[in-house]
């Protein structure tokens, strides 16, 4: 594995993405905009479902804004066509995909740093909310799979017409095991909890999908970049 | 299996859809030449050089470059091949210098050769310059560049002298006059290289035609 | 030259396909005993978990042909591919149809969200329209074969880690068919279910063979055309 090839790749996202702030605002506006909608609709006092409801709202608001950060994932190769310059350098096609995973990943935190405080500002202030440790282990498992996966199905969307449509859907059956696993782990440490075994399990889980799509993430890149 | 050419292409073919881009191409190079492929647009020209440049896969037919058939040999050959298409394959919110690193961490090359090279196409003065500000001629001398990083015994370049400005002829005729580099240039402009030896090739509608 | 009639593979297929379906839905109907809890229309359980297991039989072989293609580049594995998918949607359609009948029947809901199985293949169905999206949203070629492909194999991975997903999530309503020490049926019922399972897959066999056919019919019609085209 070329570490200085991957380095360099990911230093080159996070150059573009200062320089240009296309990814993390707009996935800061949308997962602000979703808090507030989800705030008004569950209710303005009393929080309907109570902080169950919200944390499993949290997890969908998580997916929806990876996704409007992905949609811009490769757009520079794409519209720059700087894509043959990479190609032709000796760089094995999985580093490609390596080096996104890992700015998207970093492009995820960012985002959450802001809207996981923003969470509890928003609907936990008062009440008793999930474990915070848990919470967190779950968001960072959680996007490591999102990425590994999102970037698959970027790179491979990326040259399509109806990318905008065709990565939420491709990507949708995906999220489904990883929400549903997400949304129990951290309701069921909201008081009263279930046992700590569960939660280990269940982070667990998550860890396995992140291995299998690592594993394919990588096996595949290299069958989606090219022309 | 070895073959002493340079690049070696025996009824290549490449479609895309319906559409068929290459028909059956057979050309041969030896090493240290310079060939220019001339042609109306739509040819083949860039998906010929793509395909040298281990870009594209071929679809039918035989190719080899640098003694080894693609795509099977792609990695080994990548790092005796030099790409400048048609694009400036340059990030326009990066600096000249940080597209330049960039490129020096792929083909894993001294990042001192950065400097050498933008001093050497005359863009020392605006390494520091986000691309997207500079010209197109500033452009193609990047990309010249670009590809001296990593001293390519092969050299395929797509209308090199495209928008190129009295500064970048000069380093373009540099770059040609440089012995024992193979060169396969796809150009409108054969006349400019006259002065250089070179043997012409046209193509039309996916073949070579003469 | 003499014409000797041959039977091709789909057409034998079709033949014992419709051999097995009337005998399938004889048994079905007429000879196994009414079930002791739900009565008469529980029979619609002989359809259902056939149907579902040819589903999941049928995406197996795409998922095995899809990944033979990107090893080899041969192009009719991509055609050998894509027809079990699409097969899948239809077979998928009718488990969740099938489904959704015997939810009604057994407790009187149109669809259970607490059922492990049905909320398993609901996904496993949201994948296979994602993957018709995407072979749509792509011109035909080497490059949907190879996405198509790529597509169908991270399907694999997203079996297993549904099930194990949903299971994790909620708990089973769902009867479950086979207990760990034996099978949960008697004779006649364990009969009509291997009948009707012979059925189900020699149906879908023959649905792939016969579509098969016609696509190679498709594909030779299109080389005569682009033949064509280039001798003008």
């Amino acid at each position: 594995m070329n570490g200085r090839a991957v380095r360099a790749l990911i230093r080159k996202d996070v150059l573009v993405e200062l320089r240009g702030r296309e990814v993390v605002p707009s996935m800061a506006v949308f997962v602000g905009a979703a808090f507030v909608l989800f705030r008004f609709g569950l209710g303005g006092t009393e929080l309907a479902g109570g902080t169950r409801a919200a944390t499993g709202m949290l997890w969908v608001a998580i997916v929806f804004t990876a996704l409007v950060g992905l949609s811009r994932a490769f757009a520079h190769e794409r519209e720059g066509r700087t894509w043959d310059g990479l190609l032709a350098a000796p760089v094995d096609r999985a580093l490609f995909w390596f080096a996104r995973t890992c700015s998207t990943f970093l492009f995820l935190v960012a985002v959450q740093v802001l809207a996981l405080p923003a969470f509890w500002l928003f609907f936990l202030q008062e009440q008793a909310g999930p474990s915070y440790p848990v919470l967190v282990a779950a968001v960072l498992l959680a996007d490591v799979g999102i990425a590994c996966l999102g970037s698959l199905l970027a790179g491979l969307a990326s040259s399509v017409r109806a990318r905008e449509v065709l990565l939420p859907a491709l990507y949708l059956p995906f999220s489904i095991p990883l929400v549903l696993t997400a949304v129990r782990v951290t309701t069921d440490t909201i008081p009263p909890q279930t046992s700590g075994l569960e939660t280990l399990e269940r982070l667990g889980f998550l860890a396995l999908y992140d291995t299998v799509f690592a594993l394919l993430g990588w096996a595949l890149f290299e069958y989606v970049v090219e022309d | 299996m070895r073959s002493p050419e340079a690049i070696l292409c025996e009824s290549l073919a490449r479609r895309f859809g319906e559409r068929d881009a290459l028909a059956g191409v057979d050309l041969s190079v030896a090493e240290g030449e310079t060939v220019l492929i001339t042609g109306p647009n739509g040819a083949g020209k860039t998906t010929l050089l793509r395909i040298l440049a281990t870009v594209l896969r071929p679809s039918s037919g035989r190719v080899a470059v640098a003694g080894r058939d693609l795509p099977a040999g792609a990695p080994d050959v990548r790092r005796s091949v030099g790409y400048a298409g048609h694009d400036a394959l340059a990030y326009p919110d990066l600096t000249a210098r940080e597209n330049l690193e960039l490129y020096a961490a792929l083909y894993d090359v001294p990042d001192g050769r950065v400097d050498e090279e933008l001093d050497r196409v005359g863009l020392d003065g605006r390494r520091g310059d986000r691309t997207a500000e500079l010209s197109r001629g500033m452009l193609q001398r990047l990309a010249l560049a670009r590809i001296g990083l990593h001293r390519p015994s092969i050299v395929l370049l797509d209308e090199p002298t495209a928008g190129l400005d009295a500064d970048g002829r000069d380093v373009l005729r540099g770059f040609l006059a440089e012995p024992g580099r193979t060169i396969l240039a796809a150009t409108h402009e054969p006349e400019w290289f006259a002065g250089l030896e070179n043997r012409l090739v046209a193509m039309d509608a996916g073949r070579v035609t003469a | 030259m003499a014409h000797t009639a041959r039977l091709d593979r789909a057409t034998a297929a079709t033949l014992v396909a419709a051999l097995l379906m009337p005998a399938a839905v004889a048994l079905i109907f007429f000879y196994v005993p009414s079930d002791v809890d739900q009565g008469y229309s529980q029979r619609i359980f002989y359809l259902h978990v056939q149907i579902a297991l040819t589903t999941y039989t049928i995406f197996g072989g795409g998922a095995v042909n899809a990944a033979r293609y990107l090893w080899t580049g041969r192009e009719e594995l991509d055609l050998q591919s894509y027809v079990p998918m699409h097969l899948g949607v239809i077979f998928g359609s009718l488990t969740l149809i099938t489904g959704s009948i015997w939810a009604h029947i057994s407790w009187g809901t149109w669809w259970d969200w607490g059922s492990r199985e049905l909320n398993t293949f609901l996904i496993i169905f949201l994948f296979y329209c994602a993957y018709f999206m995407l072979r749509f949203s792509v011109e035909p070629g080497e490059r949907r074969a190879r996405y198509s492909a790529v597509y169908a194999l991270l399907g694999v991975g997203l079996i297993p880690l549904s099930v194990l997903a949903v299971r994790i999530a909620q708990d089973a309503l769902h009867p479950i068919v086979f207990r760990s020490n034996g099978v949960n049926m008697d004779g006649s019922m364990f009969l009509t279910f291997l009948v009707a399972l012979a059925a189900m897959l020699s149906l879908a066999v023959s649905m792939y063979l016969v579509e098969m056919r016609g696509k190679r019919v498709d594909e030779r019609m299109a080389q005569l055309r682009r033949l064509a085209r280039g001798a003008a």
